[in-house]
């Protein structure tokens, strides 16, 4: 098979479903980005700050709605009408999949920020440095790796196919 | 569903052989007469999805054929 057909083969068993995915996997993994790179570049005294933090986590939200409302008017825009069709069984049970792993990573988050609440409390930390306000931390990238899971174990199960594991 | 692929056992149809028979009919357009999406019939035919009774019941009747016509089961047994 030549990489023309192999392309053409590829387009035609992807759906839009895998689209909207694939989108949403991405704004996520940007939004994740920007998280990062405003933690990385932070001094210790931003860190510290609630109103550093609070603006942080406000441009992350804001980021997080124009994304998804932008990519959905353009998914809309793009769709054969595939966007209001339901989900039928297979789907559903790739969404659960997904969900399962989403839900897995967020209990092991947030076990892991309460824990860390509890050595704030005593004054000690998981990490060798001590970061200012370090359980929201944990919280949020969970909630971001959760959704990052959620959407990537969908897409890997809907082209595999393996959807019982 | 994939081990039991790759040992020959499991669920196995003749989907796709069903549907050139029947006027080249395409993926999209038995997704439509059964009520899944396109994709769901690709899984099918490519033995990486076992359907749902109800599914395979409806495939079936789509091509007027009794269901042991169009999947089989092949057991170690």
């Amino acid at each position: 098979m030549t990489n023309k057909q192999k392309l053409y083969q590829w387009l035609q068993e992807t759906s839009f479903r895998e689209v909207t995915l694939s989108v949403d996997f991405l704004v996520t993994a940007y939004i994740f980005y920007i998280y990062l790179s405003r933690m990385y570049y932070a001094s210790a005294e931003e860190l510290a700050s609630t109103v550093w933090l609070s603006g942080v986590l406000l441009e992350i939200i804001i980021y997080s709605v124009v994304l998804m409302v932008l990519s959905y008017i353009v998914l809309a825009f793009v769709s054969d009408d595939e966007l209001n069709q339901p989900m039928d069984v297979r789907e559903k049970q790739i969404d659960l999949v997904g969900y399962k792993y989403s839900a897995m990573i967020l209990q092991v988050g947030v076990i892991l920020a309460i824990v860390q609440y509890g050595l704030d409390k005593q004054a000690e930390t998981i990490l060798f440095e001590p970061i200012p306000h370090l359980p929201l931390h944990i919280l949020l990238v969970a909630f971001l790796t959760a959704e990052l899971a959620h959407y990537g174990v969908q897409l890997y199960k809907g082209r595999t196919g393996e959807i019982y594991g | 569903m994939g081990k039991n692929d790759q040992e020959g056992m499991g669920i196995s149809n003749s989907i796709r052989t069903l549907r050139f028979l029947h006027d080249e009919m395409t993926q999209k357009q038995l997704a439509e007469q059964i009520g899944v999406t396109r994709q769901t019939v690709m899984a099918i035919e490519s033995n990486k999805y076992s359907p749902t009774l109800e599914v395979a019941f409806k495939i079936a009747e789509v091509f007027n054929l009794p269901l042991e016509e169009v999947f089989r089961y092949r057991s170690d047994k």
